[in-house]
């Protein structure tokens, strides 16, 4: 390489003549630099393609910056990574990724060599939220689509239908177990709205748990049936990766088959996290076992302070059983803390024990017949605890089930700390051909909505053509648990972190529901915040409700929240009487002014 | 053992009848009554039946087949009827697997893939 500052002419008829043959002769042939990002995107396309490619690195090359030069003449590109395939000049990064997604790559790929077509367009492994809706969505675009769907049984044995977590062992049930609750307390309620009736109410757990799963069953079977409609062929197998482009399905009988596809989308989901303390696989049950349970769970012990293990506690007492939460640190992690904290006391003031800052260790081991001693350390002293319960539900949080799937084999990254996959903003892994949706991304809201939008929106960008990719921002949720927590936006402690305090404006209110008076159930409880941001107009960027039917609540000012929604906007919408809602259409007393604001009168 | 088939009309003698079947497989098409040239006032029932009759064979060995003649036109159309009220039938023909929430109402009847597959899914 001459010396750096001494003028040297190129030899560019040599230049070009060596870049051309340098074309010609290589299947494809990478103009790169070996410390570029995008160059190396680039060699992973191809390194997943199963493609030799031949790479020049022009930063260690002589005559390196010449050679750029010349490209720059042949292809009006300055740039690297410059890629030619059997010739053609395609590109850089993007034009190749491009180039990729639309077919053509492969098409200039073509010798016959390595083309062999493959079984599917598309394989999805996963059956839940998102692996159904993208099957769904992408057959109706004509493509030839197989969904695995297989559950791994829990220590204790329980298992369940297609339709994943949502349908089986996620929100169905829990919203169905929920009404159960409220309905009781309806019944509470109805003797001082004037019914009378002289028998005491009673709750039977396995009349509710029959209709539940009865339920349950019609949509796995409704599932089953709009999959083979759509000619979505449906196996209930274990699908793991053994090369490039193919798995390998194990049916529960152990039978193997294999099978191919173009494209791969991870919908696998997650499963209930274990403590790893003596007795928790043996003797505590889990969110995947207390929907099915065939015996009333009797005096519970919830360990967790996630919305599962709240909500599975707040329906639980709701029913009328002695429930307690043993909770390590804060409730509701990642929530807004004011409003998980009131979702807390108005638990504890409707009975639900919290043993708060303690955690199980030792034994979870076999008390009196029937009964569970579980002992539990203070996080913050010496002090010890011990009782006994019918059944430890545990609650600590989900696992993505990415570890045993054979990832490795084809290259895929994933976080291994929490097994989660890291995707671009068009749901792709870093292997190209595959895709990943629902609860397993790293990063996104781990809802059932958004997996089936991420889902939806992903056929129609691979197969109809549309580049619209799924929007994260604003996805409003609920918490449901006996107080209902509704909410969209930031939190109060990340809309300060994010805008500063000082950028605010929040506004806010107790509500007492109409409903509640007649019963005289709690006022000053049930709350409304909504935290505007004061250089934009006062736009309305966190929205948190706390009480009844606060879902129904919510959605609607989810979309208001899309449209831009302000607070002078807000106070332009004439409210609906009596409602809760309406509270947001009058709330005038900030949290800077310090004012008190209990309720007095209508 | 193979499979066998129960013809029965109105809803007494369809719970008798399946309720004697109990422990075995207990698959119920659900048909409008038939006139006396055996045809029935439900064009969907009449679509439908040779198609659920093809895929019987695929029954797992030792099913009972009910063939249930559900009553006239005016008695379909009752919405209290005891079928309806019952067995939560919606519509007719109805194909289903008894005890179980599996089922297949009028022009899903008239897809054998969808039919074998509820004769040969657990």
């Amino acid at each position: 390489m001459p010396p750096p500052g001494q003028t040297q002419l190129p030899d560019w008829d040599g230049l070009k003549l060596r870049v051309r043959t340098l074309i010609a002769s290589h299947r494809v042939m990478i103009f790169s630099k070996s410390y570029c990002p995008y160059c190396n995107k680039v060699k992973e396309l191809f390194r997943s393609m199963r493609v030799e490619y031949y790479a020049l690195e022009l930063d260690v090359t002589a005559d390196g910056p010449s050679i750029q030069q010349v490209l720059a003449e042949l292809t009006n590109q300055r740039t690297v990574p410059n890629v030619f395939v059997n010739g053609t000049h395609i590109g850089g990064c993007d034009s190749t990724y491009q180039a990729y997604h639309d077919g053509v790559l492969q098409k200039l790929l073509g010798d016959s060599k390595d083309a062999e077509p493959y079984d599917y367009d598309l394989i999805i492994i996963g059956g839940g939220s998102g692996g159904l809706a993208c099957s769904k969505e992408a057959a109706a675009l004509g493509k030839k689509v197989m969904v695995l769907d297989y559950v791994v049984p829990t220590p204790l044995g329980t298992s369940w239908g297609l339709g994943g977590t949502c349908v089986n062992v996620g929100c169905i049930p829990k919203k169905l177990m929920h009404q159960a609750a409220l309905l009781g307390q309806a019944l509470q309620d109805s003797r001082k709205y004037g019914w009378q009736y002289e028998e005491q109410v009673k709750h039977n757990w396995e009349i509710m748990v029959e209709a539940i799963q009865n339920y349950i069953g019609s949509l796995n079977w409704g599932y089953r049936v709009s999959l083979r409609e759509k000619s979505v062929t449906y196996l209930n197998s274990y699908g793991e990766f053994i090369e490039p482009h193919k798995i390998k399905a194990t049916n529960r009988k152990g039978q193997v088959t294999y099978h191919t596809a173009e494209t791969f989308v991870l919908a696998t989901g997650e499963r209930p996290r274990y403590p790893g303390i003596p007795g928790d696989k043996e003797y505590c049950i889990t969110s995947d076992d207390l929907f099915s349970l065939p015996y009333c769970p009797g005096k519970t012990l919830v360990v967790g302070a996630s919305y599962v293990a709240l909500e599975c506690a707040g329906f639980l007492a709701g029913l009328g059983l002695d429930v307690t939460v043993m909770v390590r640190s804060i409730l509701l992690r990642g929530f807004d803390q004011e409003m998980a904290e009131k979702v807390g006391a108005h638990m504890e003031t409707h009975g639900v024990k919290f043993i708060r800052k303690f955690v199980p260790v030792d034994q979870v081991e076999e008390g009196m017949p029937g009964r569970l001693k579980v002992t539990a350390k203070s996080t913050e002293g010496p002090e010890i605890f011990e009782g006994e319960y019918n059944t430890v539900l545990i609650a600590i949080g989900r696992d993505a089930c990415t570890r045993n799937i054979g990832l490795e084999t084809i290259g895929v990254k994933i976080n291994e700390k929490n097994g989660k996959v890291p995707v671009n903003d068009e749901e792709q892994t870093n292997v190209p051909y595959v895709y990943a949706i629902g609860d397993i991304l790293e990063g996104k809201l781990e809802l059932t909505p958004v997996a089936i939008q991420a889902g939806r929106l992903l056929a129609r960008r691979l197969y109809g053509g549309s580049s619209t990719k799924c929007d994260y921002i604003n996805v409003p949720t609920t918490v449901f648990t006996p107080l209902e927590y509704g909410s969209c936006g930031f939190t109060e402690e990340r809309a300060i972190e994010e805008y500063g305090k000082q950028n605010l404006e929040v506004y806010h209110s107790l509500f007492w529901p109409l409903e509640w008076t007649v019963p005289g159930r709690d006022n000053n409880t049930c709350y409304a915040k909504i935290i505007c941001s004061k250089h934009d107009n006062n736009r309305v960027i966190g929205f948190h409700v706390l009480g009844p039917n606060a879902g129904e609540v919510t959605q609607g000012f989810a979309a208001a929240i899309k449209c831009g929604l302000t607070k002078e906007l807000l106070d332009e919408t004439i409210g609906i009487h009596p409602t809760c809602a309406e509270v947001f259409t009058t709330m005038d007393i900030t949290k800077s002014s310090g004012q008190d604001i209990s309720q007095r009168g209508c | 053992m193979g499979w066998e088939e129960k013809q029965v009309r109105g809803y007494p003698e369809f719970v008798q009848t399946a309720q004697s079947y109990h422990g075995r497989p207990i698959f119920a098409l659900f048909c409008g009554d038939k006139d006396a040239e055996g045809r029935s006032w439900c064009p969907d029932c009449v679509t439908a039946e040779p198609v659920v009759r093809k895929e019987l064979p695929n029954m797992p060995d030792g099913s009972v087949f009910i063939y249930c003649l559900v009553g006239d036109r005016a008695y379909w159309k009752d919405p209290n009827n005891e079928f309806r009220k019952n067995l939560k039938l919606t519509g007719v023909p109805t194909l289903l697997k008894y005890g179980t929430p599996q089922k297949l109402v009028e022009e899903e009847c008239f897809k054998p893939e969808l039919v074998r597959m509820l004769f040969t899914e657990d």
